[in-house]
């Protein structure tokens, strides 16, 4: 009964004119993102940021969890049309979707890539609003240990998942820790690694770091390379799948959403794992696995519906615990940050509006996303044909423009450009930037909550492992180091390993 | 001669270049956590953490610069094999043109020759396309934001924008 009466408040702030616009706005962005390639919901969000400072914190929030959850619904236009993921989760969804419309199956394709999406990411809401007051009244208990385990658990995991080498991803975490320790110690007052400059008295923004590592370097690396998009001509009829297309894809729906759901919620996991490893269950699962691949509509739903329900998933550490799972979450602090918030346990008690009103939203970004995917599928087309080589120059001058707008400071705008210089060579060279940008975020408060048990158990370092949260997460993540060691180990850990930045 | 050979591969061995950039990083970590002051381990300074991440750092581009040592690694020439590579330079030096014209000329007059060169250098645009995108889009974006959103822009030395 608590709920519905909490849901109905959530409405209640989400219906409000100005919160719906915000939530179209996002839901809109997020779709544009995630059909034009080159453009992931990393470099929008990071891009629209500062515009979050103009409105209340719900409207900013709403508006960057619309670009989100949208990205996740407009990346699978691109695969299944053009055969390029607009978006990393959308990779697997190429595979067969590109297929079915090849063989003039392009909307149906289209069709149960929506319908599955709103499908979980219902679903994902309504676990959300479950599960998530319950488990913030037990992270109450969380102490600095569990916090600072915690912590270093999401981080090793998003190394595991990293592309390429685990060490060099771990290079990458502990180079994101000391950017993030940069400025001013938050316990002593004492400058760190400033070099007597009074810009980095704060230390250095999210928004240059993110906007470089992922704006900058991805066009950069776009610009190597020679576009080219084979776009269907052909109408796209039948949007609504058959009685046969549901009847398969039923099944992988419902998987891929709680698969999508549970691997949302781990720290370092997020849609890209989703997606691919509701792929590969559908194909072991399938009795035919030689359709996959050659335009098996289960090969489409299972990942659509994942990626959805793990987008929604990840919000759930985010709310509960204040730790972001990801790199896009790592964002979304950033959002709360700037107007003064700090999601965590009390954030439901203490602001129920705001948390039940990010929620309420986003069934209504759903709803929108359904509307803007099915008709309007033709003006997405169209976009798809905007040549590249007029958009990068406009992404390059918008990224200034937001990283000169979050702070009105022009050393910004030179932060951005280095680490952007920095994020071509890094990504060429194979160091992800994924973990550098989480471990940038989490940086200050691993340091805070370690400093803190530390002195709490007056030195006593046992204290990380009697705890037994605490433990548990060690113990995860010291498998995780070693496993890769291990031959087995190793090629699954390739076989799910993801690529953050696309 | 081919101990030579041998030695140019590794030499250009960007795998090897790379946990050699992470080394001095990490190493430069650990030298400002000193700086910094460790404290003990009841009450843990400044520097703490820095300095134990520095050492993680020592630690993994050492597993880096030996797994390239011992199984090899991509040349940086092999980086780049097939790709346009002078395109990503052009853009690196039109952004850091750009940078350092920012403060003195201001947002307009930095940021227009910024698109035109954009726009002609990388795939070129046709120009009666180009310069109505250069000139429209940043003037565009400086009115919503000094008239609409209050955002004040550098204007530079001459004070335009």
């Amino acid at each position: 009964m608590e709920t519905l009466i909490n849901v109905a408040h959530g409405f209640g702030v989400a219906l409000l004119p100005i919160n719906l616009l915000y939530c179209f706005i996002g839901v809109f962005i997020g779709t544009l993102v995630g059909v034009l390639p080159g453009i992931g919901p990393i470099s929008a969000m990071s891009l629209l940021l500062p515009i979050t400072l103009s409105g209340t914190p719900e409207s900013g929030i709403i508006m960057m969890a619309g670009i989100y959850y949208g990205s996740m619904y407009g990346g699978s236009t691109t695969s299944i049309l053009v055969n390029i993921p607009g978006e990393a989760a959308s990779v697997v969804t190429c595979i067969d979707g590109h297929q079915m419309a090849k063989q003039g199956r392009a909307g149906p394709a289209l069709g149960i890539a929506a319908f599955g999406s709103f499908i979980a990411g219902t679903f994902a809401l309504i676990a959300l609003m479950l599960v998530a007051p319950k488990l913030a009244s037990v992270a109450i208990a969380f102490g600095p240990a569990e916090y600072f385990s915690l912590m270093v658990l999401g981080l090793v995991v998003l190394t595991f998942l990293t592309q390429g080498s685990m060490a060099k991803a771990l290079l990458m975490a502990c180079t994101g820790v000391v950017l993030g320790l940069i400025g001013l110690d938050s316990i002593t007052a004492q400058p760190r690694l400033t070099f007597g400059r009074v810009e980095l008295i704060d230390g250095i923004g999210l928004v240059p770091v993110v906007m470089g590592l992922f704006g900058i370097a991805e066009v950069l690396l776009n610009t190597e390379q020679v576009i080219k998009r084979d776009i269907m001509n052909t109408r796209i009829t039948h949007l609504l799948p058959s009685r046969a297309d549901w009847k398969a894809s039923a099944g992988p729906i419902s998987r891929g959403t709680i698969m999508g759901f549970l691997l949302g919620i781990l720290p370092g996991g997020g849609a890209v794992v989703a997606s691919f490893g509701s792929y590969a269950l559908e194909k072991r699962l399938s009795k035919t696995p030689e359709r996959f691949g050659t335009g098996a509509i289960e090969g489409v739903a299972g990942p659509e519906a994942a990626n959805n329900a793990a987008a929604g998933g990840a919000f759930i550490p985010l709310m509960t615990l204040g730790i972001p799972p990801n790199v896009v979450m790592a964002l979304l602090l950033g959002a709360f940050v700037i107007h003064g918030l700090q999601p965590g346990p009390l954030m439901i008690t203490q602001n129920p509006g705001l948390f039940w009103g990010i929620v309420a939203s986003m069934y209504i970004g759903n709803l929108m996303l359904l509307v803007l995917n099915l008709p309007m599928i033709g003006m997405w087309v169209q976009l798809l044909k905007l040549p590249y080589n007029i958009l990068f120059p406009l992404i390059i001058l918008f990224t200034i423009i937001g990283v000169y707008c979050s702070s009105n400071n022009v050393f910004d705008v030179y932060v951005m450009i280095a680490f952007g210089v920095i994020g071509y060579f890094m990504r060429k060279l194979g160091y992800e930037p994924a973990p550098l940008v989480l471990a940038f975020v989490l940086g200050p408060m691993l340091e805070n909550n370690l400093r803190k048990s530390l002195i709490l158990s007056q030195g006593d370092l046992m204290t990380f492992v009697e705890r037994p949260i605490s433990a548990a997460c060690l113990l995860f993540a010291v498998a995780l180091l070693i496993g890769p060691l291990l031959p087995a180990l190793r090629k699954k850990r390739e076989l799910v390993a993801l690529d953050e930045g696309a | 001669m081919s101990n030579d050979s041998n030695v140019k591969i590794r030499l250009n061995n960007s795998e090897l270049w790379g946990g050699l950039i992470g080394l001095a990083l990490g190493g430069f970590v650990i030298w400002s956590g000193l700086k910094l002051k460790l404290g003990t381990i009841n009450d843990p300074g400044s520097g703490y953490v820095l300095f134990y991440t520095g050492i993680l750092m020592c630690l993994f581009a050492g597993s880096i610069i030996i797994a390239a040592l011992s199984e090899g690694g991509p040349t940086f020439g092999s980086r780049w094999q097939n790709t346009r590579w002078t395109k990503p330079v052009i853009v690196i030096a039109c952004l850091i043109a750009f940078a350092f014209s920012l403060d003195t000329f201001g947002f307009l007059l930095s940021s227009i020759p910024l698109m035109v060169l954009l726009l002609r250098l990388v795939d070129p645009v046709r120009w009666p396309l180009a310069i109505p995108i250069a000139v429209l889009v940043p003037l565009g974006m400086w009115w919503i934001l000094k008239r609409l959103l209050l955002i004040q822009l550098p204007s530079g030395i001459f004070e335009i924008g």
